[in-house]
């Protein structure tokens, strides 16, 4: 026995079941080397690459016979045995292996001699086979049989796959129809959430409905606050036109599919109208062949009806009705927010009218405040230059005709004695009074600078009065907005607040556009800034008080900004908001209104602009206002103004 | 001669009243907030007769407050507490003013006739 396994010759056993397989490899493995394979096209395979010295072929196998099997192994290695290993007891199973081309044929159950069997046929043992050539025919006919088999096969294999393109076709389709549905869907919930105004929201769902799923008439009634009528709110194109001219509505009862579904919550369909006598014919919709009316229901409550229209018959499928029932939905959704955002506005503007008289009231308050304490010092001043006025005029009555250049003096004087007596004003005694008074007193009293005084006090509290008139109404006023060229005005204004030479320093950038506003307006907000800026650095004896003023083109080009700076003590944050507030003032005695920063923010917001402050202590305070550049305005706008 | 202590951060106000004062007959001190009022009671006490305060005007630290005549009422108060004070008001602070009093001040004054001013210090310094 030779014990080394490569001299053994080589087997290939070709069978599916695993029980074979190890059998046959345990009755062979002493004197063969077995190779193996599951079925026959891996059997093919290893045939092939190991070229063995003999096959070994099982009856029942995948895919093919094992006379196909035979048949190809044979001509693939025409040198080698084949031998098929067989529990077909049919009769003429062995003649019909050895016609596919196998040497020998060996029945199940294998047994002891099997090593023998197979011995022998690597030894060139070969079956006879009598009547070879009708055997052979026969196999021939079986294959041509097995041809036409697996044809048909391959023919009903490719009609299968015809019947399932257009399947996959026609499920293409309907999710394309299902994906549009759905981009509609959520085109209707994009316009639900971004659409406040109803009326404007129903008429783009209904062109959706109609464009999209080609429907040729869509319209969306609303029910009527006494919950009699659906009034149609929307109606898609001419007839839909023509029905709200007309302000088309439906009674809610059962004679109509808007009344129905409105009554029944559920959605109404007629495939057919034709079919339906009952149906209300609507004259505007002559084409009309099928018909849908979907409720509209919110909190279970239906606020109306969306009624679809088509002028072919069965319009509308399954999805249709799914996808067109949940935009239905949405829409329901959309009229419940617009009516809560209307109940929130009219809540809103309740607020903001109270607001506004609470608002109207400080000021009004703050104003009289302001007014009667700037008011203050004229009925004292006032009564100081009467008081002064008196004394004077008593020392003039005093003086003699001889003394005077000539007549006309001395009649003005003489018209002084005679009005004041007939004004009831007895210089005499007037004068007997001065003469009684102690020296230094008098003097006090004929004093022409605190005459001069006094009357300054009155001009200026006065003059302060009305800046606190303009600071309050300036901004009301109306406005006439013209091109101007922020940089030559607010070069002007500095130039007429006479401050000391460089204290103010003005870069430009070059693209700095013209503003569009009313220059008389925007010039007192920066005269106001500036001024501001001053004040502070002087307050705060600055030692080298420095306004930066800057102007640029702002970002999107459809903007000027202009900052003002200053290098002075800076706003602490605490009042940084209350700079704005009308009559807040850090200035006591100097004379502000309190109203000049309230007065620019209006004057700017009202320009379409902005302004705002940064500021950090010690850092000075850098004030920014952006008012519109003169681009942003067409002529058609100015209409308006 | 009567020596009146008015603390007012108008700068017409004061300054009307002043003369107001002055041509009454009074020596007249100003100053324009809480901390120089202090000041100029504390230079000149022996002197001052009588204070004359603003309600609202900048408090010690410099800056405007409301109410901030009351902070230099209990300061002067403490300092001599039977200086007599009177507050200055607007027409629309009566109630305040009148808390004043219940703080220490003698009285107040609602500012506009200045001459009831006179009449008021000459009422409160002659009694």
């Amino acid at each position: 026995m030779n014990s080394d396994p490569r001299k053994l010759p080589q087997v290939l056993y070709i069978a599916d079941s695993d029980e074979s397989r190890s059998l046959v490899r345990r009755l062979l493995a002493y004197r063969f080397v077995v190779l193996e394979a599951a079925n026959p096209l891996d059997g093919l395979g290893l045939a092939s690459e190991t070229m063995p010295n003999l096959i070994l072929l099982d009856n029942n196998l995948s895919h093919m016979t094992s006379s196909e099997a035979a048949t190809r192994l044979r001509k693939m290695l025409p040198g080698t045995p084949i031998v098929v290993v067989s529990g077909d007891t049919k009769p003429g199973a062995r003649e019909r292996a050895l016609a596919a081309g196998a040497v020998g044929f060996i029945p199940k159950p294998i047994g002891g001699d099997f090593e023998e069997l197979v011995t022998e046929y690597l030894r060139g043992k070969a079956d006879g086979l009598e009547n070879a050539e009708e055997y052979l025919r026969e196999y021939q006919l079986e294959l041509a049989e097995k041809i036409e088999d697996q044809t048909r096969q391959l023919t009903n294999t490719v009609e299968r796959n015809k019947y399932l393109l257009s399947q996959n076709q026609k499920m293409f389709a309907m999710l394309e129809r299902r994906h549009k549905l759905l981009e509609t869907a959520a085109r209707v919930g994009q316009m639900v959430t971004s659409i406040l105004d109803l009326n404007e929201l129903l008429r783009h769902t209904v062109n959706i409905i109609c464009s999209e799923f080609n429907f040729y008439y869509s319209g969306i009634f609303l029910i009527s606050d006494d919950r009699k009528w659906a009034v149609l709110r929307a109606g898609y194109a001419l007839a839909g036109r023509k029905m709200l001219d007309a302000n088309y509505k439906l009674p809610i009862d059962e004679k109509s599919m808007i009344g129905r579904s409105i009554l029944t919550q559920q959605a109404q369909i007629a495939l057919d109208v034709a079919g339906e006598p009952s149906r209300f014919k609507n004259p505007y919709l002559p084409d009309t062949r099928s018909e849908m009316a979907l409720p509209l229901i919110v909190n279970s409550i239906s606020v109306g009806a969306v009624t679809v229209q088509s002028n072919e018959l069965n319009a509308f499928n399954e999805e249709d009705i799914t996808s067109l029932q949940a935009m239905a939905d949405q829409i329901a959704i959309a009229i419940n927010n617009a009516n809560l955002m209307k109940d929130l506005e009219s809540a809103n503007a309740e607020l903001l009218r109270t607001k506004t008289y609470e608002a109207i009231a400080t000021a009004t308050g703050e104003a009289i405040h302001w007014v009667g304490n700037k008011a203050a010092p004229i009925p004292g001043s006032v009564r100081r230059v009467r008081e002064d006025v008196q004394y004077l005029l008593a020392l003039a009555a005093q003086v003699k005709d001889s003394e005077l250049d000539n007549a006309s003096l001395a009649a003005a004087v003489q018209t002084v004695r005679e009005e004041a007596q007939a004004s009831g004003l007895d210089l005499e005694k007037v004068l007997a009074e001065m003469s009684a008074m102690k020296p230094n007193r008098l003097q006090a009293l004929v004093s022409v600078e605190s005459l001069m005084e006094d009357l300054d006090i009155a001009e200026n509290s006065a003059k302060t009065i009305l800046d606190i008139k303009e600071g309050l109404i300036g901004p009301a006023r109306q406005r006439s907005d013209t091109p101007v060229s922020l940089r030559e005005m607010i070069a002007g204004t500095v130039e007429n607040m006479g401050l000391p030479h460089g204290a103010v320093e003005m870069t430009w950038s070059e693209d700095m556009p013209l503003a569009h506003v009313d220059a008389r307006q925007v010039e007192q907000v920066f005269n106001n800034l500036i001024k501001n800026a001053w004040e502070a650095l002087t307050n705060a004896k600055i030692a080298e008080p420095k306004i930066f003023v800057q102007g640029q083109q702002d970002g999107d080009s459809n903007f000027v900004l202009v900052s003002v700076k200053d290098n002075g003590p800076g706003i602490p944050k605490d009042i940084q908001e209350k700079i704005w507030v009308s009559f807040f003032t850090t200035k006591g005695g100097s004379g502000g209104t309190g109203l000049g920063l309230s007065a620019v923010m209006q004057i700017v917001n009202q320009h379409g602009g902005k302004i705002w402050l940064e500021s950090e202590a010690g850092q000075g305070a850098t004030f920014f206002v952006r008012l519109p550049a003169e681009k942003l305005y067409l002529p058609d706008e100015n209409k308006s103004r | 001669m009567t020596t009146v202590l008015l603390v007012d951060d108008e700068k017409l106000i004061q300054r009307s009243l002043e003369k107001t004062l002055l041509r009454a007959g009074y020596d007249v001190l100003t100053a324009p907030d809480c901390k120089v009022g202090s000041e100029v009671f504390s230079q000149n006490a022996k002197t001052v007769d009588i204070a004359v305060l603003d309600l609202n005007m900048p408090g010690f630290d410099g800056v405007p407050k409301n109410d901030a005549g009351l902070d230099l009422l209990a300061d002067l108060k403490q300092k001599r507490a039977n200086l007599p004070v009177v507050i200055l008001t607007a027409y629309d602070e009566v109630n305040k003013a009148k808390d004043a009093v219940s703080k220490g001040a003698t009285a107040f004054f609602v500012k506009g006739r200045e001459q009831g001013l006179v009449e008021l210090i000459q009422k409160i310094l002659g009694s």
